[in-house]
């Protein structure tokens, strides 16, 4: 080995033993330094991921024109594409709606966010939302749909935050189950091998019995989420050694998350 | 140097758009991973020193970008893929004569070997860290379907890389009659 390779060798050491001594504190502040950084990357990433899946509904809808076109032989080619480019509006025009609706009659100050990116590493359920420090997001705040619980915030820099899923393991989530004084806590599944995962709800009693569909809310309990957001519905219970747990499929189906609201406090 | 500078570019780019890339449902959510095959194939294309750095770079934004702090604890340390990189990076580098004999099966099978063990050792860390050691075979596909993934890009990624490579230059080529 020579000595560029031994000094090298030396100076990677010597970095990683700085970098080893970083505290939460200090980790979360890099960890938003470098999401500000990318943040133009993120945003022109997701707007072409957008124009991407636009374009695939386009060239579906060509697919479909052409079944039309072969059973009614009236379509016009250029008709149907804009209809559909109405629908797409439509479509769009009716989430935002549903959004605004949402927003306006909740007891909660809300704050709409996008997502950016999601699922970006293998073990940690996570997305990144387009809003941050500037629009008044902090860390562990509850994020939301009109469905339900999404999840609550991490890292926020200024203008992008990181909001760990209710799918991941660590996103423990105090709940009670509609109808019983039954409480417990909401877990996601270390490895989840489905796009949408069950959440896990343990530290039932062993008398509690539940029945499928029924639904579990937020007891609030902890401060991080307010009480009484859907977090999902019963799947199925099974009675375990000490307690009793139950299966759980999320109020929101997290794999087609668009829009969400980050909530900043009560109205 | 001119090439070890694309290949940073490269690595960061190559991280925007991990992020971007849906996981396979029909792999049981499998990761697609592009990051690792750029840095081994840099491992293999570059002297030691600018190696290191590489591993170290890459490994800083994959600490960086999915690295999770939950309230008051930090589930892997920052520093740790630096290290994970450095230490798969070299073995790769050790490989290196044959690379440059043109030998590349080798290499293609090994990065895909290397992808699966950062993952691999990413899940040992949580699992140490959480308790209770799991591995369903959910977990198995979502360590190894990357790597299998990684294998199966790895000829065409080192074929463009090498094609960079050429066209910058890049003194590893002269090398050879060193081996």
């Amino acid at each position: 080995m020579n000595r560029s390779s031994i000094i090298s060798l030396l100076v990677l050491a010597a970095v990683l033993g700085y970098l080893l001594t970083f505290g939460p504190e200090s980790t979360r502040n890099l960890q938003a330094g470098f999401y500000q950084l990318i943040s133009p990357f993120l945003s022109t990433g997701s707007g072409l991921e957008k124009q991407i899946s636009s374009m695939r509904t386009g060239l579906k809808s060509l697919e479909e024109l052409e079944r039309d076109n072969a059973t009614l032989r009236v379509e016009n080619r250029s008709l149907n594409a804009t209809n559909q480019a109405l629908r797409d509006v439509e479509r769009e025009v009716n989430r935002l709606r549903l959004a605004l609706a949402y927003r306006e009659r909740s007891v909660f100050k809300l704050v709409p966010a996008e997502i950016v990116t999601r699922e970006a590493s293998t073990w940690w359920r996570t997305v990144t939302i387009n809003r941050g420090k500037q629009d008044g997001i902090e860390g562990d705040m509850s994020v939301v749909t009109e469905q339900g619980l999404v999840g609550k915030t991490t890292t926020v820099s200024d203008s992008i935050s990181v909001v760990l899923l209710v799918s991941d393991e660590n996103c423990k989530v105090a709940a009670n189950v509609e109808g019983t004084r039954e409480q417990g806590i909401v877990a996601g599944e270390r490895v989840a091998g489905a796009l949408t995962p069950l959440l896990d709800l343990s530290f039932l009693s062993k008398q509690a019995n539940l029945q499928p569909g029924q639904k579990v809310y937020t007891s609030g309990v902890g401060g991080v989420f307010p009480s009484g957001l859907l977090v999902g519905m019963v799947k199925d219970y099974k009675v375990r050694e000490l307690d009793g747990q139950a299966r759980l499929t999320p109020a929101v189906d997290l794999a087609k998350l668009e829009d969400v609201f980050v909530v900043t406090g009560r109205k | 140097m001119i090439f070890f500078a694309i290949l940073l570019v490269l690595v960061f780019l190559a991280q925007i758009v991990e992020l971007f890339i849906p996981p396979l449902d029909w792999m049981y959510n499998a990761h697609i991973y592009i990051v690792p095959i750029v840095v081994f194939y840099g491992a293999m294309a570059l002297p030691f020193p600018l190696m290191l750095t590489l591993a170290a770079f890459a490994g800083l934004l994959l600490d960086a970008l999915t690295m999770q702090v939950i309230g008051s604890r930090v589930e892997i340390a920052l520093g740790w893929s630096i290290l994970i990189y450095a230490v798969l990076a070299s073995i790769m580098h050790g490989l290196r004569p044959l690379f440059i004999r043109g030998r590349w099966e080798i290499h293609c099978i090994m990065s895909g070997v290397c992808t699966s063990l950062i993952l691999l050792a990413q899940y040992l860390m949580i699992t140490f860290r959480r308790g209770s050691i799991l591995f369903t075979p959910e977990a198995w596909w979502q360590i190894g379907g990357p790597g299998v993934i990684a294998m199966l890009m790895a000829p065409l990624m080192f074929w463009f890389l090498h094609t960079i490579g050429d066209a910058t230059g890049n003194p590893f080529l002269p090398e050879r009659e060193t081996y």
